[in-house]
């Protein structure tokens, strides 16, 4: 499993499907509407995202990964860092932006590879 | 040798992006980006030019069409462009109205600029790991910003990043 992480926008799709040719189909990008992640892909975007949605249902994103990590081995993931701000006023906001904080923080652990990007550049950080 | 640097507000850009550009040789040129629209601007441009001072640069204004300010400066000399952020927000957000072409534009016009003058140091801000869902206009500058970075970045020789005043190479390599 690898985890490819940065702020928006600097380049962490191109990363991955520059490097592992994705197929639009093997990746699954999570937008507003996304509830569950789809470990049959071979690459999940915007984690960020999803996690958001489960928080303002009233769930724990980081409970969606279960407790069996083999499910998800070969998935490679993609995640917005949005930990470099101010505290959010917005209590939703606040609980996201920490569900990520421990979402990243499982997934690193878990990870063969970490991978940040910055403006385009990509860092291997474990 | 060209450098790009980037990181967090306060942590020591501008400082450094000082040191490269006045190792790069001369004439030493200081790109001024901000167009001042009230006093706590032009509050800010003395305190800048202050700490500039004593440095050797001649300053060009331009916050604006940035190819213009090479018609009245030699190239081969060293130049330092502060910021980016500022150009490209004098761009977007003109009192015409938003200009949504203005990153693709700036993207090839800084190309260009750095092709022509070599030894050039670009400083931009780091604005993308926060907990804000932002309205459409703004994130369209943080994407427009992020895409004239990442073009840049592939650009020049060296991309630092810079924390706490420390940095961080990402390509090339700490010019001083």
């Amino acid at each position: 499993m690898i985890l490819i992480i940065g702020g928006s926008y600097q380049g962490k799709l191109d990363y991955a499907r520059q490097r592992f040719g994705l197929a639009d189909d093997e990746i699954q990008v999570c937008d507003e509407t996304t509830m569950a992640l789809d470990f049959s892909r071979r690459c999940i975007a915007c984690i960020d995202r999803f996690a958001l949605n489960r928080i303002r249902s009233g769930f724990d994103p980081v409970e969606a990964f279960g407790t069996d990590p083999g499910l998800y081995r070969d998935v490679i993931f993609i995640a917005n860092d949005v930990s470099g701000g101010v505290v959010p006023m917005d209590p939703v906001l606040r609980a996201w932006r920490e569900a990520c904080g421990r979402m990243n923080m499982k997934l690193a652990s878990q990870a063969d590879e970490v991978w940040r990007l910055f403006c385009g550049i990509p860092q291997r950080i474990k | 040798m060209s450098t790009y640097i980037s990181g967090g507000c306060k942590n020591g850009k501008s400082f450094y992006a000082q040191r490269v550009a006045k190792a790069g040789g001369s004439p030493l040129y200081y790109i001024a980006t901000m167009i001042p629209s009230d006093d706590e601007d032009l509050a800010r441009i003395r305190r800048h030019r202050e700490e500039r001072a004593g440095w050797g640069f001649e300053t060009l204004e331009c916050g604006r069409d940035i190819l213009s300010c090479l018609d009245s400066a030699d190239p081969s000399g060293a130049f330092l462009l502060d910021s980016v952020t500022a150009l490209l927000s004098n761009e977007m957000f003109a009192p015409g109205g938003v200009d949504m072409d203005a990153p693709e534009r700036i993207a090839g016009a800084l190309e260009t600029f750095v092709d022509r003058a070599p030894n050039t140091v670009l400083v931009s801000d780091y604005i993308f790991s926060d907990a804000m869902l932002y309205d459409e206009l703004t994130e369209a500058y943080r994407r427009g910003l992020a895409l004239i970075d990442r073009r840049l970045a592939a650009r020049c020789d060296n991309v630092i990043e810079v924390v706490a005043g420390q940095f961080i190479v990402h390509k090339g390599a700490l010019p001083v």
